[in-house]
């Protein structure tokens, strides 16, 4: 007789980033499927669901409603950082853990969290290191006003003046908001050589659709010169920028490749989440996050990720890098990096390895 | 000009944290670790090395002074002060030892982080007043060479206001602060009145 055991699965169904909390809960739904397909898993799992709609206040009374009329002690979910913080103190109240299959700033290792996809380290640095030698190391930063682009902004400045650069701006906009023609007018103005891209959703969209216009207008502008890039690009949102997006640069552990694979990291990270749960569930169906530290502790998982494991004192995967360029409704890949430990609190950070030693400038 | 990287480079940092073995250490160790940090507990008695820890956390509620090898306030890194009792008496404690941050008990999941760079912060703003203020102390101990070099320029007929401008105007043809120059005046005046006396005799 196969233990049925609830967990708990908190994306928004609606919203401004509907697109990315889909594929999470395409990956966590086919993930939870599967599991309950295979004949030799001990456990079935029951997904106890509930939609926040993107409204972020929805999402800490909606996790502890989950850990109350349930026996869910797992939750699979959150999209934003700021949800992620809105949930975390229902969890360490009630003993929960959450699975969360969204890249992030970095800075935190809650063990009450585990983190599924790339933290800073697995991303915003490669991906500089990568664009600043090939397009120059002057930057426009840009981001949705809430703290996943105030945070990864704000490592970005430090990695652009070690690689010698400068900011040329930075500007917010609030999370949906459409109206880009102001950041697009100072870009024009400021001629950086790369911009940084950490608007979420339909902010992101509008800007890209307003940029592929500049280039038309400017050849400057053109990807091969001057081009986007983003940290959580995935194809999941291809669909809402089509031709725009063409030539932009994204970091990504995952790039879908072939079909029948998950069709982007949001996906094969959700559904690498629930594989990971679903294989500490089997060995032990009333695991806590307290059990969590000793379980990752050499073990490895075969996810559509790769092969994966978890460091059991951050409680982050390893994972590849993968720096992929926009082409026909795909990524193509232009550099790939193996098994990149994490480093949320980017404390082997060192320069010189990244950019390389800085050039020695003669003072007057 | 060079410029010191904002990202906390916290790596292999070594943290020490004075505390009998209880789940506040524990809490702090797994922040700790998580952050890259090497840490080590230690209870009754700090060990010599504690010297070069990069931070040092400590138990206010149980600590009293022999504990370190260094005199109240004057730790030569920067201290966390582990706070559950707020009794009056350890709250003053814990002012002695001039703590650079504090954390209160119990700890949570989160807040190491936060304490390891406000301490540092703290610290090394401590650090930079202890020197300016040493460097504005022996200067104004110098007060009294000035007033005994002004006087010297005063005896060759000159008064005083006059005097003071043209020690000034020594330091900087000198190239070397006020203070130094009235330093160096007074003891030519001195080598003179020397030279003066052997003279006479």
């Amino acid at each position: 007789m196969r233990q049925r055991i609830d967990i708990g699965v908190l994306y928004a169904r609606s919203g401004s980033y509907r697109l990315v909390s889909e594929a999470c809960y395409l990956g966590t739904m086919r993930a939870i499927a599967d599991v309950n397909a295979d004949a030799n898993s001990p456990i079935e799992l029951n997904p106890i669901e509930r939609d926040p709609q993107g409204n972020i206040d929805r999402y800490a009374p909606l996790c502890d409603d989950i850990f109350r009329t349930s026996g869910a002690r797992h939750v699979v979910g959150a999209v934003t950082s700021w949800s992620r913080k809105e949930v975390i103190p229902i969890l360490e109240r009630m003993g929960g853990t959450l699975w969360y299959a969204c890249p992030y700033e970095g800075f935190e290792a809650n063990e009450h969290v585990v983190y599924m996809h790339a933290c800073p380290n697995q991303q915003l640095v490669p991906l500089l290191g990568h664009v600043i030698p090939r397009f120059g190391n002057n930057g426009f930063l840009l981001g949705s006003n809430y703290i996943w682009g105030w945070e990864t902004n704000r490592v970005a400045r430090d990695l652009i003046a070690d690689a010698g650069g400068k900011v040329f701006g930075e500007r917010y906009l609030p999370i949906g908001e459409t109206d880009v023609s102001r950041l697009v007018d100072e870009i024009r103005a400021t001629r950086p050589n790369f911009v940084l891209n950490n608007l979420i959703g339909t902010s992101s969209y509008a800007f890209l659709a307003a940029y592929a216009e500049l280039a038309k207008g400017d050849a400057y502008f053109a990807p091969e010169r001057c081009p986007v890039l983003s940290c959580n690009l995935t194809e999941c949102e291809l669909p809402a920028i089509g031709e725009a997006g063409r030539g932009h640069l994204s970091a990504g552990p995952y790039f879908a490749c072939k079909s029948g694979q998950p069709a982007s990291s949001f996906e094969a990270s959700a559904y690498a989440s629930v594989q990971v749960l679903a294989s500490l569930l089997a060995n032990n169906p009333s695991a806590t996050f307290a059990d969590l530290p000793i379980a990752f502790d050499g073990a490895t998982y075969e996810t559509p990720l790769g092969r994966i494991s978890i460091d059991a004192s951050t409680q982050h995967a390893t994972l590849p890098v993968v720096i992929g360029r926009i082409g026909d409704g795909r990524f193509e890949t232009v550099e790939r990096i193996e098994a990149v430990a994490p480093d949320p609190y980017l404390s082997r950070y060192d320069r010189a390895s990244v950019f390389g030693r800085p050039r020695l400038k003669v003072v007057s | 000009m060079s410029r010191p990287s904002r990202i906390p480079n916290l790596g292999g940092a070594k943290a020490i944290i004075l505390h009998r073995p209880h789940a506040t250490v524990s809490t702090i160790t797994r922040q700790l670790a998580a952050i890259g940090l090497v840490v080590r507990d230690h209870w009754p008695e700090l060990p010599a090395d504690a010297l070069a820890a990069d931070f040092v956390f400590f138990d206010v509620d149980l600590g009293f002074d022999q504990q370190f090898p260094w005199r109240p306030g004057e730790a030569p890194t920067p201290i966390i002060a582990l706070i559950g009792s707020e009794a009056p008496g350890r709250i003053e404690w814990a002012l002695s030892h001039k703590a650079d941050a504090q954390m209160v008990k119990p700890v949570g999941n989160a807040g190491v982080y936060s304490a390891l760079l406000i301490a540092r912060q703290s610290f090394e703003a401590r650090q930079r007043q202890a020197s300016e203020i040493a460097a504005l102390q022996a200067r104004v101990a110098e007060r009294q060479t000035i007033v005994r070099a002004v006087a010297a320029l005063c005896a060759s007929g000159v008064d005083d206001a006059l005097a003071y401008d043209r020690l000034r105007s020594l330091a900087m043809s000198w190239q070397i602060p006020i203070e130094d120059a009235a330093r160096r005046i007074v003891a030519l005046t001195e080598q003179d009145g020397r030279d003066d006396k052997s003279s006479r005799a």
